[in-house]
């Protein structure tokens, strides 16, 4: 018995699991029995095989070792104590992401059209002109459906009074879905019987939602897709080959499409050119067509965006979607949801700050040791000041940095994340977790069941990203009705 | 069904080419190896036919001033500077598995890494002969288990006759590069001592794997007309010219667009067919002509199945999309060096055969270059 739940340390946060006077959360019932019930050895052995499937399915993800050096696969950390939702709540947040998607997709499609938002004073224009992701390219240009962010990734936290924020939506080109997906796989292999205890929501439609989305985005009757990867050096070409291959789709680089002079998208394959009706792009927009944006990329394709402009070949996500990606825009997103949808957001925001208007700002300088403040386009974690962390020669670096580029910032209390139990040695640990849910748009708009959960397996840390030391967890849906 | 892209076509199909180019590397210096050690000291035997098999004399020239043990097995083994070295073979062998994963089994793909890794440590510098022997005897283990695991595991699609495609094409010309080196007449001066009258066949069956096969097929004790005609022609040897011949043929069978390159093939095979020649001389043109046929063979495929891949300018860093790839500019596209090394050996081979003799016997003498340039121009 090396699982004792009575002294497990809650330390005061809000537990996924284990409520502070030690008793399983409702509906994680079954599941701490079961994991109380397991010897030393049992728990070392599981532990063993999901190392075991995790080598033996392959799943690895790619660690930069530095300019030069190259990179290396590692195999993918996983926890196997999994993290448990309830329907009812996820149901909630599932209509707070739709919701959010919307509200942005629409205000996209209004910035690169009659941009009434600035019109109606809803925000000022300049925080669209300066950012870093508003392509010009893009006025005019209609995608289907309005849609332009078709695969978003909105990362979620639970705070200490067990409340759910967003704490930003990943509009671009997100990744981890692969990883959701083949947790779950691991976990069946690993927990077989748990799936006998529970209602688990499955996840694994995710391929077939995402190629019905991406048909849709085409009216050929059975379009030619491809996910255009940046090559196997980028760290998510693992998910790229996994999801290309689920979908049946073509995996392809920059250099294995042309542009013809009919402006329409070809492949070059051994039986000549074939033509491409949807790219899901896993490349940035700068590198997608050096014709229009970095001249000095090799990754994109010549005239992808004359090709995407006359409406020959489906973009997804669209080029552009990154004006919304921005840590700046995110503090409106709730005033966006009030204008476009006229509905109240079920979601809420993490409380925000602006540093572009003057007494937020004098408030965020005022608070730098208990703020955290965020660049507005940067995306894995860098840039930022974690103000409670910081020595005083950092924050006072950081606040001339705020001064000098007051647009550029936004800042949030630091938030106590959530834990859940997580084997370390031979016994459970509380870690700081996150979840990465999946939105998709198209015809019509679909959300994960759960999502991706990082864990930060250091010891307090709240870091989860995978390239500094991240664990994951299957996260599962739990439904006790049925 | 998806389709097969020109450029992963082409990456299978090199994959198929440097795997086999290693195997044949290894086994050669190793047989060579042995073989010499037999041999009186007096004997003018040298390295240098090895340098000739795999055609990157010039280089050789350049970097090293005679054709001693140590010199020519580090030239074939690990010298970056060859291009066709066994290391630098399996090299982009990897590179090129590096960019087929979810295409070549997970599986061989690690078994091509091992191979990699294996190769890189056993036959470092500075090489023992004890630890070279033992090294080269393993390096086909390797290759085997590679393509056995592929043969019996990969989805036998378009990639895996680009693959074989690969293999076989390398196979031929290997083939015919030994053959021609064992019709060179080097021991002319001491044939007639009696236990080294055959040796140099018996070198060549060895290197091909051949020898016990040719003991059950032929029945004849060891000589010119004989071997020739089994490594040639024979049906059922599978490093024979004709097998390997046929086994392209029925590979681009499957492709689509295959009637250029078939023509190819076909016309050669028929050459081949045709084939009654005894004099080293007219037997030494034969050769030369089968691997320049084979070289157009290799640039008709490319022009059909990969000419838009080959296009492609090599990827470069950028750092903002998190793209880092090994300085090495060989490696950061595989396919083209070993279409380099190729286009060196096809070079070398049209010079004439007369000349190569001399400058093989006096390898001190500058006569290289000039024959070079005559080779060029008469081609």
């Amino acid at each position: 018995m090396t699982i004792n739940w009575r002294s497990y340390d809650t330390t005061g946060l809000w537990d996924e699991l284990i409520t502070d006077s030690h008793r399983a959360r409702k509906g994680a019932g079954n599941l701490c029995r079961v994991l109380a019930g397991l010897s030393d050895e049992e728990l070392t052995a599981r532990k063993t095989a999901a190392e075991l499937a995790i080598r033996s399915m392959g799943i690895t993800f790619t660690v930069y070792t530095g300019e030069g050096s190259g990179s290396i696969d590692r195999e993918w950390p996983f926890d196997i104590v999994p993290r448990l939702l309830m329907k009812k709540e996820w149901d909630q947040i599932s209509a707070g992401l739709t919701q959010r998607v919307n509200a942005l997709n629409r205000f996209i499609d209004d910035v690169y059209h009659e941009q009434q938002v600035f019109a109606d004073g809803i925000l000022p224009p300049e925080y669209i002109e300066r950012s870093k992701d508003y392509r010009p390219e893009c006025r005019g240009v209609s995608p289907r459906y309005g849609v332009w962010s078709h695969v978003c990734g909105s990362d979620l936290v639970r705070d200490a009074d067990g409340q759910v924020y967003v704490l930003e939506d990943n509009l671009r080109v997100p990744s981890g879905v692969s990883y959701m997906l083949e947790n779950r796989e691991v976990m069946k292999r690993v927990f077989p019987e748990l799936f006998e205890e529970y209602v688990i929501h499955p996840v694994d439609d995710y391929p077939g939602r995402l190629a019905a989305c991406l048909r849709s985005l085409s009216d050929v009757r059975s379009p030619q897709i491809v996910v255009l990867t940046p090559g196997i050096y980028n760290s998510a070409y693992f998910e790229h080959a996994y999801l290309a291959n689920a979908m049946s789709a073509q995996l392809v680089e920059g250099s294995d499409l042309v542009v013809g002079t009919d402006d329409m998208v070809y492949m070059h394959t051994i039986e000549g050119p074939v033509q491409v009706d949807v790219i899901y792009r896993r490349i940035d927009d700068v590198f997608l067509d050096p014709e229009v944006f970095n001249p000095d990329s090799t990754l994109g394709v010549p005239g992808l965006m004359r090709a995407w402009r006359a409406g020959n070949v489906a973009l997804a996500n669209a080029p552009g979607c990154g004006v919304a990606d921005d840590k700046v825009i995110y503090t409106y997103v709730p005033d966006l949801i009030r204008y476009y949808l006229n509905e109240e957001p079920i979601l809420p925001n993490v409380p925000s700050y602006r540093c572009v208007e003057k007494d937020q700002r004098d408030y965020v300088l005022d608070n730098l040791d208990k703020l955290v403040v965020k660049p507005a386009n940067e995306s894995g974690g860098y840039g930022m000041l974690i103000g409670p962390k910081a020595s005083r020669a950092e924050r006072k670096k950081f606040a001339r940095q705020i001064l000098a580029n007051p647009r550029n910032y936004m800042a949030q209390p630091m938030l106590m994340l959530s834990t859940a139990p997580t084997l370390i040695d031979n016994h459970v640990e509380p870690r700081h977790l996150d979840l990465r849910p999946f939105i998709l748009s198209g015809a019509k708009n679909y959300v994960t069941m759960g999502g991706l959960t990082r864990v930060a397996m250091r010891k307090g840390s709240i870091v989860v990203n995978s390239s500094q030391g991240g664990g994951s967890k299957d996260t599962w849906i739990v439904d006790l009705e049925s | 069904m998806t389709h097969t892209l020109s450029s992963t076509a082409q990456r299978a199909y090199w994959l198929g080419r440097y795997l086999e180019r290693a195997e044949s590397t290894a086994r050669l210096v190793s047989v060579n190896a042995r073989l010499f050690y037999d041999l009186p000291k007096r004997l003018p035997l040298g390295w240098q036919p090895l340098v000739v098999i795999t055609g990157n004399q010039d280089v050789f020239n350049e970097f090293y001033d005679e054709p001693s043990e140590k010199n020519v097995t580090r030239f074939l083994i690990n010298d970056a500077r060859n291009p066709s070295s066994l290391l630098n073979s399996i090299e982009f062998a990897r590179e090129n598995v590096r960019t087929l994963r979810g295409i070549i089994p997970r599986q061989a793909v690690e078994y091509v890494n091992e191979l990699y890794l294996y190769a890189k440590d056993s036959l470092s510098e500075p090489l023992s002969r004890l630890r070279r022997s033992q090294s080269l005897v393993d390096i086909p283990k390797f290759t085997q288990r590679i393509e056995g695991f592929m043969s019996a595991n990969m989805l036998h699609d378009d990639h895996w006759s680009f693959f074989r495609l690969g293999n076989y094409i390398e196979r031929a010309d290997m083939t015919s590069r030994i053959i021609d080196v064992g019709t060179d007449n080097m021991l002319a001066d001491v044939v007639e001592l009696e236990p080294f009258a055959d040796i140099q066949w018996r070198s060549v069956l060895l290197s091909l794997d051949a020898a016990q096969s040719y003991n059950t097929e032929v029945q004849e004790p060891i000589n010119q007309a004989a071997v020739l005609d089994f490594l040639l022609q024979n049906p059922r040897l599978p490093r024979s010219l004709a097998y390997a011949l046929k086994s392209t043929r029925n590979g681009l069978r499957a492709l689509p667009r295959n009637d250029q390159a078939l023509r190819r093939v076909n016309r050669l095979r028929r050459k081949l067919a045709g084939f009654n020649l005894t004099e080293p001389e007219q037997i030494r043109e034969f050769l030369d002509e089968v691997q320049i046929d084979l070289a157009d063979l290799n640039r008709s495929i490319s022009r059909t199945y990969f000419a838009t891949a080959t296009k492609r300018s090599p990827v470069k860093k950028i750092s903002e999309q998190k793209i880092s790839k090994p300085a090495d500019k060989t490696a950061a596209d595989p396919t083209h060096s070993g279409q380099t090394a190729r286009s060196t050996k096809a070079a070398g081979k049209q010079r004439p055969s007369s000349r190569r003799s001399v400058a093989k016997r006096r390898p001190s003498k500058k006569t290289t270059s000039s024959t070079a340039e005559k080779g060029k121009s008469r081609s």
